[in-house]
């Protein structure tokens, strides 16, 4: 009974901590960016005040671009997950439905070739960017994106064709339906909850890219979120905490609250993608 | 009736295999080998193209910030993942418990995973803050120091500053993948226990590591190869200062893309990805052998 009691006080005290330690950088920023004077933790009295002005300011001040690359973030990872889910769908089909050389060399392969690391090609990217005429343009992000993405992408939408009972397409085949038929009327509708979560994962991922971004773009047209937000800089030295901290609450909202709402999904795929390799 | 299936050709279905091919070999192998040939060449703005050989290796071998860059991300690559592993292992034992809250507790570790590392570098800047950051004003309530710490401004300092806001990052990566491992493990083994006797240490020991081991394996190996191409964090956080001293592989070779010397660049990018494919390679052949 004591080790019970003991063992229960613990966990609640570990768990604080673990809340504690996650939750507060989170807290900080969001409070960072409703203050009217960032400077409110300093060592001088400073009062914490209230105030959407930060909100208000990144919105509004056309020289910050912010909702540019908001527009672009947003757009660019959305492209990119319908893409590489779509495209990594299509080549799951062949691998979890039919037997042939490469069936199983292929996937692992494509495990491996996703732990390269990013900068052994980025300086060869910028210089097919430059060829192409794309740097500073959706493409120039998009392609690697869906690139670097598909190996994630393949992995978890072969976990959920597997799932799916191959008599069922047999039959479709058998009845003169053609494999993309199948596909598209078949597994696709059956898989639709696993294809969406692959997507959802998918954008966050291309959501957070950093050295592409930096290396393929160069201004507002093209640059995305996480770069725009590092790169901001006041005009005069000081640095515009306040803001900042603002456009980060905006950008990270949305993927706090996919991520809490489809917490089990991303769960799920995020330990399948880990572990099945 | 499978007959049928195979007289449509196998090569019907190298077409859905196609679209796969060709983004991994256009934007991911193709560069890889661009990067190879590239490093060869002396490769700068303004002057003209010209082979080198292994003239940038040479180079390499003898240049001190690369040896110091190399040491700077395996220090900090084994020190993340040494205390990610940890911390992630009693967070995992929490969540595994039966308890109430479970989904929300399981949120909340997810919700650093969730932001992207550029914009939490940002936060852990501003935390980081001589004069009105949360790191200064919590250790100064708490009286752990009698004056602020200019926590970027000193080596060892800017390291340990980076290693806490990558432990945040990443922690809950591992957490849900060990979560994954511990909720394989049958309950009956750990009533079995309880039944004999053992203490909850007995049993961590004896039941818990031993059956997580493979799991364990896999988080690390995964999160060795991730922290050895540390790029956001360092360029946010410190640019990879002070003075150079925490410059990772990554930083260092797109330090020359930047200033348009592509062939040390590239001589520098195929030193990381050997680093890389290394441990990859490792990773599969410990990947089969846990299958086996």
């Amino acid at each position: 009974m004591r080790e019970e009691r003991t063992k229960l006080l613990l966990t609640w005290l570990g768990l604080s901590f673990m809340v504690i330690f996650c939750l507060t950088p989170f807290f900080f920023m969001i409070m960072v960016s409703l203050s009217k004077d960032p400077t409110f933790l300093s060592l001088q009295k400073v009062k914490y005040l209230l105030t959407l002005r930060n909100y208000i300011h990144i919105l509004r001040a056309g020289s910050l671009h912010f909702p540019a690359y908001l527009r672009n973030s947003l757009i660019i990872s959305a492209l990119v997950a319908i893409f590489a889910t779509f495209v990594a769908g299509l080549a799951a089909y062949a691998f979890s439905r039919y037997r042939f050389p490469g069936r199983v060399l292929i996937p692992l392969g494509v495990l491996g070739i996703s732990m390269f690391p990013q900068i052994s090609v980025v300086g060869y990217l910028f210089k097919i960017m430059t060829g192409l005429g794309w740097i500073n343009t959706y493409n120039a992000l998009i392609f690697p994106y869906i690139a670097w993405a598909l190996p994630l992408a393949l992995w978890i939408v072969l976990s959920y064709f597997m799932q799916i009972p191959q008599e069922l397409d047999r039959a479709a085949l058998v009845d003169g339906a053609s494999r993309f038929q199948t596909l598209y009327k078949i597994i696709f509708p059956l898989a639709l909850p696993g294809l969406f979560s692959t997507a959802l994962l998918v954008f966050i991922f291309s959501f957070n890219e950093f050295l592409f971004a930096l290396m393929l773009t160069t201004d507002q047209a093209a640059r995305t979120i996480p770069v725009g937000i590092a790169l901001f800089q006041g005009l005069h030295g000081e640095i515009p905490w306040g803001h900042i901290m603002a456009a980060s609450t905006i950008s990270s909202i949305p993927l706090v609250l996919l991520t809490v709402g489809f917490q089990r999904y991303i769960i799920q795929d995020l330990t399948k993608g880990a572990l099945k390799g | 009736m499978n007959q049928g299936l195979k007289a449509k050709g196998l090569w019907g279905i190298y077409g859905f295999i196609l679209p796969l091919f060709l983004f991994i070999f256009g934007f991911i192998l193709f560069p890889v080998v661009g990067t190879f040939w590239t490093s060869l060449f002396r490769d700068v703005a303004f002057l003209p193209k010209r082979f080198l050989g292994l003239a940038n290796y040479i180079r390499l071998l003898k240049d001190p910030n690369f040896w110091r860059s190399a040491r700077f991300t395996l220090l900090f690559t084994f020190g993340s993942v040494a205390l990610e592993v940890a911390l992630g292992t009693i967070f995992a034992l929490l969540l595994n418990e039966k308890l109430p809250l479970r989904g929300w507790l399981r949120a909340a570790v997810l919700i650093p995973w969730a932001i992207p590392i550029a914009i939490s570098a940002r936060v852990w800047e501003l935390g980081y803050n001589y004069n009105y950051g949360l790191a200064n004003y919590l250790f100064l309530k708490l009286g752990i120091c009698s004056g602020p710490i200019n926590w970027l401004g000193s080596g060892t300092g800017a390291f340990l500053s980076l290693l806490l806001a990558d432990i945040w990052k990443t922690t809950p990566f591992v957490t849900i993948i060990l979560l994954a491992g511990l909720q394989a493990i049958p309950e009956e083994l750990y009533q079995q226990a309880k039944v004999d006797g053992t203490n909850f240490y007995q049993r961590f020991i004896k039941i818990t590591l031993p059956l997580l081991r493979p799991v364990l394996l896999v988080a690390i190996l995964f999160r060795t190869i991730d922290a050895l191409r540390i790029f956001d964090l360092v360029y946010v956080l410190t640019h990879g200062g002070p003075g150079g001293m925490t410059t990772s592989l990554s930083l260092y070779g797109y330090k020359f893309f930047l200033s348009s010397d592509f062939g040390y660049g590239s001589a520098v990018s195929v030193a990381c990805f050997l680093i890389a494919f290394s441990l990859s390679i490792l990773y599969l052949r410990v990947g089969k052998f846990g299958r086996n």
